[in-house]
């Protein structure tokens, strides 16, 4: 049994209100090196210097194993398609192949790790990136100059890794993990950690998931973050989320495990071993490897705690009468009791509408859309219970977080408005046990 | 059994439902209104009573007309399903009358049909109510 660790990943600067108000309840801080890239100074300083957090820099070394448009924006006054600065930056701290495939405009495969030297090469580098960026960015500023040999090592750094692609996961497999091995091999100072990224439907090949459970802890990593693309714990199977308990099970017998997008149920996983979860501020509890380009903000629904969900404010506002809530007392006993909902809720309980306050956001906008100050509140009311579900989960055993379930389902069954948004109960309940 | 291929889209039927509920006395009625991330095809008022009612047209998919009135009931007093006298068959009845919700039946020329009346909701808050009253009867902005 392991004491679980919630680490946020920013997603972008906007977060880091929302990161430095929670920072000391917080067990770590996770930002993709295309985020650093692109804002070097503010996220130098951030993590080096106003956090002080164990930090990870992810080296998103995945991007450059895809198809190679994904990592491409319009670019300059010509609106040209061409790689985003920030992963052109990167590509030149991280050096081969990675320097190549932007040149020749040709993704990273297996092969071109087909000779030792080069393989090493890219280790050292991927990984040095990740121990002297804060500190080389440091150096280069008179002001900060002074602070930079007082930077803290990254709480772990990551060997170069790629997306698995399921229809030649052999192949990609066998790189990832040649990778975390002659990464673990160059002995630093700090933990080596490997990052097993590839599709959820993955979950299902037991001979895939056999050769983690083996392969993985002899490579000599320290730690394996896990990220099955697309594995939305809310939504998947029995079965899935069964062969994902397994895994971490049998794994984390060796090393540590984490999954770099999770939820609660990831986070009650610490029953069975898993060390930590990372996920976004507002949302990011799953994640796909194909970045999601030019859709809408999406609106911050409000975290219904008793589901570890989140869910529309009229669909739980539709349930107070019923659950016998009327006052905000009620309602603080009965949903929340954070400290955010006790000060947006009240004085009356129909403040509660204010987690989903909507707006036109400008004179000639057609569609209502969620306000900035109500998706604030969701965010940090979001957080403040994952802190809380964090610290819980210390105290129970797996028979607490069962008898939690059942106790939830009972008190919401015939609940109308929210029947299809606790389906997830009963499968987490039946994987768990 | 009616055919409904009259009514091949949901916009449709608003105007035989809108003219249905002008005769019960909701004079005072907006289309297309916002309530969170949905729209209340048809919100009406009737000064008479004092009461609201919203609806959800739908050609056939009842279950998701079902899902959005059952929270109309939080902003209107009355609630209503309306749809093609021939989809009508396919509605569970007593679900509907269960939770209070109303339906109507849409029959060729526009002829609607109530199968059930709507009950007052027991959880309309008066904050969205009025909202709504004040935009229709005052044309005031939508701001909560």
């Amino acid at each position: 049994m392991v004491d679980p660790k919630v680490i946020i990943r920013m997603g972008s600067h906007a977060e880091k209100d929302y990161i430095e108000k929670t920072a000391r309840y917080l067990d770590g801080i996770i930002v993709g090196a295309n985020l650093f890239e692109a804002t070097p100074g503010a996220t130098a300083t951030l993590l080096g210097k106003r956090l002080n957090k164990p930090y990870y820099i992810d080296p998103m070394t995945y991007a450059y194993g895809r198809n190679l448009d994904l990592i491409k924006s319009p670019q300059g006054k010509t609106r040209e398609l061409d790689f985003k600065r920030s992963y052109k930056n990167l590509s030149e701290k991280l050096s081969q192949p990675f320097t190549s495939a932007l040149r020749k405009n040709s993704r990273v495969t297996p092969k071109d790790f087909e000779g030792g030297l080069k393989t090493e090469k890219c280790c050292q580098a991927v990984m040095e990136y990740q121990l002297n960026r804060i500190k080389e960015k440091f150096d280069e500023d008179p002001e900060y100059k002074e602070y930079a040999s007082d930077i803290p090592n990254p709480a772990a750094i990551y060997a170069p890794y790629f997306y698995i692609e399921p229809n030649n996961h052999d192949a990609w497999l066998d790189l990832v993990l040649l990778l975390a091995g002659v990464s673990a091999g160059l002995k630093y100072d700090v933990p080596v950690h490997a990052i097993i990224c590839t599709d959820q439907p993955m979950l299902d090949y037991p001979n895939f998931l056999s050769k983690l459970k083996s392969e993985l802890p002899r490579t000599g990593v320290e730690g394996v973050w896990f990220w099955f693309s697309d594995f939305d714990e809310l939504t998947s199977d029995v079965e899935r989320l069964k062969a994902f308990r397994s895994l971490v099970e049998d794994v984390s017998k060796e090393i540590k495990v984490y999954n770099l997008h999770g939820g609660y149920f990831s986070l009650s996983l610490c029953k069975y071993g898993l060390s930590g979860v990372s996920h976004g501020v507002g949302y990011g509890e799953q994640k796909s490897v194909v970045p999601v380009v030019g859709a809408a903000t999406p609106t911050v629904r409000y975290h219904l705690p008793d589901f570890h969900k989140r869910l529309g404010v009229p669909a739980i506002q539709r349930c107070f009468d019923s659950l016998g809530i009327k006052t905000p007392d009620d309602f603080h006993e009965k949903i929340c009791g954070c400290v955010v909902c006790k000060g947006v809720v009240s004085k009356d309980l129909a403040e509660f509408r204010l987690f989903g306050d909507m707006a036109y956001s400008t004179p000639i906008s057609k569609r209502l859309a969620q306000t900035p100050a109500a998706a604030k509140r969701c965010r940090f009311h979001f957080l403040m219970n994952r802190i809380r579900e964090r610290d819980e989960l210390k105290e129970k055993n797996v028979e607490g977080i069962l008898a939690e379930l059942d106790a939830v389902e009972e008190k919401w069954s015939g609940q109308v408005s929210v029947k299809d948004d606790m389906t997830h109960l009963s499968r987490w309940r039946q994987a768990l046990a | 059994m009616d055919d409904t291929s009259d009514f091949d889209r949901e916009s449709l039927l608003l105007k035989p439902v809108a003219a249905y509920f002008r005769r019960k006395s909701f004079r005072w009625q907006e289309e297309e209104l916002p309530f969170y991330a949905h729209r209340v095809d048809l919100y009406g008022f009737s000064r008479v009573s004092g009461r609201t009612v919203a609806v959800e047209l739908k050609l056939h998919k009842w279950q998701r007309a079902f899902a959005q009135v059952i929270l109309y009931q939080l902003c209107a007093d009355y609630v209503y399903i309306a749809m093609p006298a021939n989809s009508i068959g396919r509605v569970d009845i007593d679900l509907l009358k269960t939770h209070g919700i109303g339906l109507l039946s849409i029959g060729n020329g526009g002829r609607c049909r109530q199968i059930l009346g709507s009950e007052q909701s027991t959880v309309v808050c008066d904050n969205y109510k009025d909202i709504y009253v004040n935009i229709l009867t005052k044309g005031e902005e939508y701001k909560w």
